[in-house]
């Protein structure tokens, strides 16, 4: 492994473990989704740099915009949480607890 | 000249930590801006130039911009700063990870030296990797980029029909 690909490798780790240790906000799980998704970007164009291949260039983009999709997604679901709840406190999300 | 790329991956490296252990979400909106913009010079670094371009405007000018105005439902009259609060130890575990991690690929799988191939490694063309690349949408991935499209265009309707809300949304009000 080189330094390289270390940095996309550990910042995924880190986001990955932000995703499940996020202590109060929603918006904070979205935002560690979205360095996952950025770190995912550099992994994918790194490998047809590296391996000299130009078509497999068509997936960071097709990820993309997927992520963007995601994302927006992630945001409605932020919104429609913040309009039934009031705000978007993990706290407040409790209808399965006994 | 080789390492300043690896300076690139570790100031990535250093705000992804600040993303994922922020104090309020403002400040990891920022983490996150600052960080896809060091991931941008790492790209740029190896010679994609036209990924690392399509990164700033999707990533950075389209998803993060609408981030940052949504961080505005996060109604705190006094939010959290750096310091002084009881989340530092959630930056000092992951610097730890970090560290651990690093040791452990250094010394189990011998990560070391640099061995990035540039863009350019081929020899010097006309049109680069990542822009011949991504050119292949329109001539194979033809398909490929009609239903790509066609999903964005339903997630569309997707989020029109979560945020509606009143009587006939998803998520309503009890």
């Amino acid at each position: 492994m080189t330094p390289l690909h270390f940095s996309y490798h550990s910042a995924f780790i880190i986001s990955i473990m932000g995703l499940s240790l996020h202590r109060t906000h929603l918006i904070s799980t979205l935002l560690c989704l979205e360095s996952m998704m950025l770190s995912l970007f550099i992994a994918l164009t790194m490998w047809p740099t590296q391996l000299q291949i130009p078509s497999l260039m068509l997936t960071p983009m097709l990820m993309l915009s997927f992520s963007a999709c995601e994302a927006g997604m992630g945001l409605s679901l932020l919104v429609a949480s913040s309009r039934t709840h009031g705000s978007d406190q993990l706290q407040n999300l409790n209808l399965l607890q006994c | 000249m080789m390492y300043f790329a690896f300076l690139f991956g570790f100031c990535f490296v250093f705000w992804m930590v600040g993303v994922s252990c922020n104090p309020s979400p403002y400040y990891g909106v920022l983490s996150l801006v600052i960080g896809a913009a060091f991931g941008c010079g790492l790209l740029v670094s190896m010679g994609g130039s036209f990924v690392s371009v399509v990164l700033f405007l999707i990533y950075l000018g389209g998803m993060l911009v609408i981030f940052a105005y949504s961080s505005a439902l996060v109604e705190e009259p006094y939010p959290a700063a750096w310091g002084n609060r009881g989340g530092m130890i959630y930056v000092v575990s992951y610097v730890l990870v970090i560290v651990g991690y690093g040791a452990m690929c250094y010394w189990l799988w011998s990560m070391e030296g640099y061995g990035s191939v540039t863009i350019d490694a081929g020899g010097l063309f006309v049109v680069r990797l990542d822009f011949s690349g991504v050119a292949w949408f329109y001539y194979f991935g033809s398909w490929l980029f009609l239903i790509a499209g066609w999903g964005l265009l339903l997630t569309l309707f997707v989020v029109m029909e979560l945020v509606r809300g009143l009587s006939c949304g998803v998520l309503r009000p009890i």
